[in-house]
């Protein structure tokens, strides 16, 4: 007989507009096994807290039932109380969900009264069966890997190595940076990209505790929280990174130089041994070998001939290592949403005059293929009228995707000011379908767009054709005024939609972690947890996680270092007692648990146990409470019932059922 | 067949006497001509008591698991045979340097009572050994029947006429778990239904507890079953156990296939115990 404390909070009215408390309360002293039942306005409250340990010794209560908010909410914060304020297990606590799954979803008391009721009592018959848990001591790496290194990969290294822990920052292009340096100025401040992004490059670089692995990629993740066993495969560069100094002298002399540029978005060319600009860090070259004479055709060597410390090395291998860390910060990134293939109506990439909002940064900056004059990419001539298309692929759920990118009403608005800027008498039309400028300073940069004289049309642009005389014919309509509307544009401006990186899906496979439905990485709660994922240890910065701009990206970076810091502060960490453990006398080793187990967490081993007081060598499974996250999917897998989840026991849910069904 | 059986006599005791084996599992002669039961033998002047003829009904590869750690065991496998000892290798209950399999192409056995071709032996899908060490005998065609008219028998039913279709068949049911000691897949050591549930699973009989056993060992089973059919064939009271099994096999070959039953090659993973992101999740 166990004595069951049931706690009946009225969450101010939150609970109590919707459910009778006291009626709860006083159904729960008829249920099996209940000592005692109370009310109070606010349980999570200090005074709340200290009423549940007062009855908690008054009464002699050995479990206690919390009917209050989602578990996801308190329930923490209650085993706490429980473990530093009473004699009580944590884990004898069960929290009865009474606000997010009943007062809040039902209107008036008659329904949500017995709904209570039924929840609490099936929280008591679980609680009946619990049992004491206990946490044990997981030692702790302190190093960090960084997976990406854009802006949100380098501030989260930053800020990690400052706290004195070492980072390592896996980027799989030759350079750190990301888009950022590409960007030319950034909303709202109009203070230059580069010029914001390129120190913190070098730092990254030249901080004694941050290791930067370019051209590389995650190929493996074992291990758990605080103890990651990561294969990193380092691809070949050509290049002896200790011998070269980064004269640049064999990208002057590389005969293969018609390469379109990545960096500049295919508006110019680059050379087969290449920095992507000036500013890349590592500031030393590598060799594109697909498109290197001497790595596809066998002949050429003229960098080799013209390098001054003999560091081309034609013969370079991929390098594979694997190093313990214990935390990882996913900080992949976004790709623009590919509109040539998706978008036929605006010329799916034949009119060299249609380009991407990612183009018109790299015309307009002054690093860019023509040093900041914005020109036709067809006749080299300047635009005379602009037309802007926001929401290309955002917002679309037929052709693109169903979210909103977030960031491209503001750099619309930016794109719009920068030309009317630098194009004296430009006019510049602006298609939308909403104006969304939430953030400091946002809406006061938009209304100025406007006050300079961009023409904001709502509705979409239907079909873009060219004209004889290389004019951009733009048709769509003014819903506002109803009207059909046709422009003659000298450039259309796309601000497409943002979209995970291509191999997000594969990383979250090799990482362990879960994607949401358009491919971006789910944090653990949408409003508690955002940078967390459901896997300890792992955590998310940037637009890994969803669209962002680079002020929010930055701030989630930094909270993301947050935790990482937090967990690396500690020399061990407690392991999660909720975990799957499994009975070797019912266990006959089918291995069914190893197959449907998604974190890996399940293995099996040999075991030499007593049977029938014999001492018998078999195989059974065995739980890595480490990498086990609770999720329960091998105890419904396992057919005679071996494998139990502790705190969530088979025979606690089937009182529960059982508590439902009965009443 | 009496070449094959003859056949397989002389490599059992050439087994037997080299030393390679320590038992071989096939068929010796019961108290009546048409009567076959499962027989062991250890002994190389033993050999000549298997028989292999029509009336080998039984489905003899759960006998292996009684003798592992015996050293290797010989078994002699059909069709059927052979994909069990797949299954028990893919639920990690045999690895395979414990088994020889003497593989015998299988005509189809007869069923003593009728004279006509054994049920699950008319529904066979794969007659040929799926893994074997030797062949004995030539290989026979796969005529590969079609095994779900029973099925869509029953899917054609109202839904009033399906229940009263399972009322029927767990009304009859003793629970007497034969069907669940001659399966192939039931290797549990504890099954679910001798463990003590006040309340779900009791001893007494009752329909209902009845239907619980049937569907629950069908979720246990579906989709590793290896269509043996040797379920059906070892229920005393006939239940048409199998129209539950070739359901599954076919909704999984719908929804995750192509699949066409348990047991074809010795690496799991099976269907529904298998974790991919890709999985459907329609119902999230």
């Amino acid at each position: 007989m166990s004595r069951i404390g049931v706690f009946v909070c009225h969450c101010g009215t939150n609970i109590a507009g919707t459910v009778d408390v006291e009626a709860v309360a006083d159904a729960a002293r008829q249920m099996p096994n209940v000592a005692y039942a109370g009310t109070n306005k606010y349980m999570c409250s200090a005074q709340g807290q200290d009423y549940i340990v007062d009855i908690i010794k008054e009464h002699n209560l050995d479990r206690v039932v919390i009917a209050s908010c989602s578990p996801r909410m308190h329930e923490r914060l209650f085993r706490k109380v429980l473990a530093e304020k009473t004699d009580l297990n944590p884990y004898l606590l069960e929290v009865a969900n009474i606000r997010e799954q009943c007062s809040w979803v039902h209107k008036d008391k008659q329904i949500g009264t017995p709904k209570a009721i039924n929840l609490v009592a099936m929280a008591v018959a679980k609680a009946d069966c619990d049992t004491q848990l206990f946490t044990h001591e997981i030692p702790v790496t302190k190093r960090a890997l960084i997976i990406g290194g854009g802006i949100a990969g380098i501030q989260a290294a930053l800020d990690i190595a400052d706290a004195g822990f070492p980072v390592t920052i896996v980027e799989r292009k030759t350079t750190i940076g990301g888009k950022m340096p590409m960007l030319d100025k950034t909303f709202p401040t109009l203070d230059c990209s580069a010029c914001i992004s390129t120190p913190k490059m070098s730092e990254c670089e030249a901080h004694p505790l941050i290791e930067i692995k370019t051209l590389s990629e995650v190929e493996k993740v074992e291990g758990y929280i605080g103890n990651f066993d990561v294969t990193i495969r380092e691809k070949a560069k050509y290049i002896d990174y200790d011998k070269c100094t980064g004269c640049g002298m064999c990208e002057t002399k590389c005969p293969q130089k018609k390469i379109p540029s990545e960096f500049n978005q295919g508006m110019s060319t680059r050379t087969a041994v290449y920095k992507p600009f000036p500013q890349a860090v590592p500031s030393k070259p590598t060799i594109d070998a697909d498109h290197c004479r001497m790595l596809t055709e066998g002949k050429c060597g003229v960098c080799a001939k013209v390098c001054p410390t003999g560091a081309i090395d034609y013969q370079d291998v991929d390098r594979v290592t694997t190093e313990r860390y214990g935390a990882i910060v996913l900080a992949t990134g976004y790709e623009l949403i590919d509109w040539t293939r998706l978008y036929g109506e605006y010329g799916g990439g034949r009119y060299a005059d249609v380009i991407s909002g990612l183009q018109f940064e790299r015309l307009v900056n002054a690093s860019g293929p023509t040093e900041g004059h914005i020109l036709r990419p067809s006749d080299g001539t300047e635009p005379k009228t602009m037309v802007i298309v926001k929401c290309v692929g955002s917002r679309d759920p037929h052709k693109g995707v169903p979210y909103c990118s977030r960031a491209c009403c503001m750099y619309g608005a930016k794109h719009a000011h920068q030309f009317m800027d630098k194009v004296p008498g430009g006019k510049c039309f602006v298609f939308y379908m909403d104006v969304r400028t939430p953030g400091k300073n946002y809406d006061e940069f938009y209304m100025n767009t406007l006050h300079e004289g961009a023409r904001y049309i709502r509705g979409r642009i239907s079909k873009i054709t060219r004209r004889s005389d290389g004019k951009l014919v733009c048709l769509g309509e003014d819903t506002l005024s109803g009207n059909v509307v046709e422009v003659d544009a000298d450039m259309v401006v796309l601000e497409t939609a943002m979209v995970p990186p291509e191999g997000a899906k594969k990383l979250a496979q090799t990482v362990n972690t879960q994607l949401g439905p358009e491919g971006f990485f789910t944090e653990a709660h949408p409003k508690l947890r955002p940078v967390e994922t459901n896997t300890g240890g792992l955590y998310l910065a940037g637009t890994a996680q969803g669209p962002k701009d680079i002020p929010d990206t930055v701030a989630q970076a930094g909270a993301a270092a947050a935790k990482v810091i937090g967990l690396l502060c500690k020399q061990s960490i407690e392991s999660n007692p909720m975990v799957a453990h499994v009975d070797d006398s019912k266990c006959s080793g089918c291995g069914a648990c190893v197959d449907i187990c998604p974190y890996s967490a399940v293995t099996l081993v040999e075991k030499t146990l007593r049977e029938n007081s014999r001492k018998v060598t078999r195989t059974v499974a065995q739980v890595n409470e480490g990498l086990c996250q609770g999720c329960g999917a091998c105890t419904v897998a396992c057919r005679p019932g071996a494998s139990d989840l502790l705190g969530f026991n088979d025979e606690g849910i089937m009182r529960e059922v059982e508590a439902y069904a009965t009443r | 067949m009496a070449d094959v059986q003859d056949t397989i006599r002389e490599r059992a005791a050439a087994l037997l006497s080299s030393g390679e084996v320590s038992a071989v599992i096939g068929w010796g002669a019961g108290r009546f001509d048409d009567v076959r039961f499962p027989l062991v033998v250890k002994r190389a002047e033993d050999a000549g008591k298997l028989v292999f003829d029509a009336s080998c009904v039984q489905m003899t590869a759960k006998r292996l698991l009684e003798h592992t750690g015996e050293g290797k065991v010989a078994l002699v496998a059909r069709g059927c045979e052979s994909r069990a000892v797949n299954r028990f290798i893919a639920d990690h209950q045999l690895t395979r340097d414990q088994v020889y399999v003497i593989g015998v192409p299988c005509p189809g056995m007869v069923d003593p009572a009728t004279g006509e071709t054994l049920k699950r032996c008319a529904e066979c899908q794969v007659r040929n050994p799926v893994v074997h060490d030797e062949l004995v005998g030539d290989p026979v065609p796969e005529p590969k029947p079609y095994r779900f008219a029973e099925v869509d028998r029953v899917e054609a039913m109202s839904r009033e006429e399906r229940r009263a279709f399972f009322d029927e068949m767990y009304g009859k049911c003793i629970r007497c778990y034969a069907c669940r000691n001659a399966c192939p897949c039931c290797t549990c050591r504890e099954c679910f239904v001798e463990q003590d549930k006040v309340g779900w699973q009791g001893k007494a009989f009752n329909v209902n507890e009845a239907r619980y056993y049937g569907m629950i060992r069908a979720f246990h089973t579906g989709d590793r079953c290896i269509e043996c059919g040797e379920c059906e064939r070892a229920c005393p009271m006939g239940l048409p156990l199998m129209v539950i099994m070739h359901q599954q096999v076919r909704d999984i070959d719908k929804l995750f296939g192509p699949y066409e039953g348990g047991g074809l090659t010795d690496s799991g993973p099976d269907p529904l115990r298998t974790y991919k992101t890709d999985d459907i999740e329609e119902f999230m």
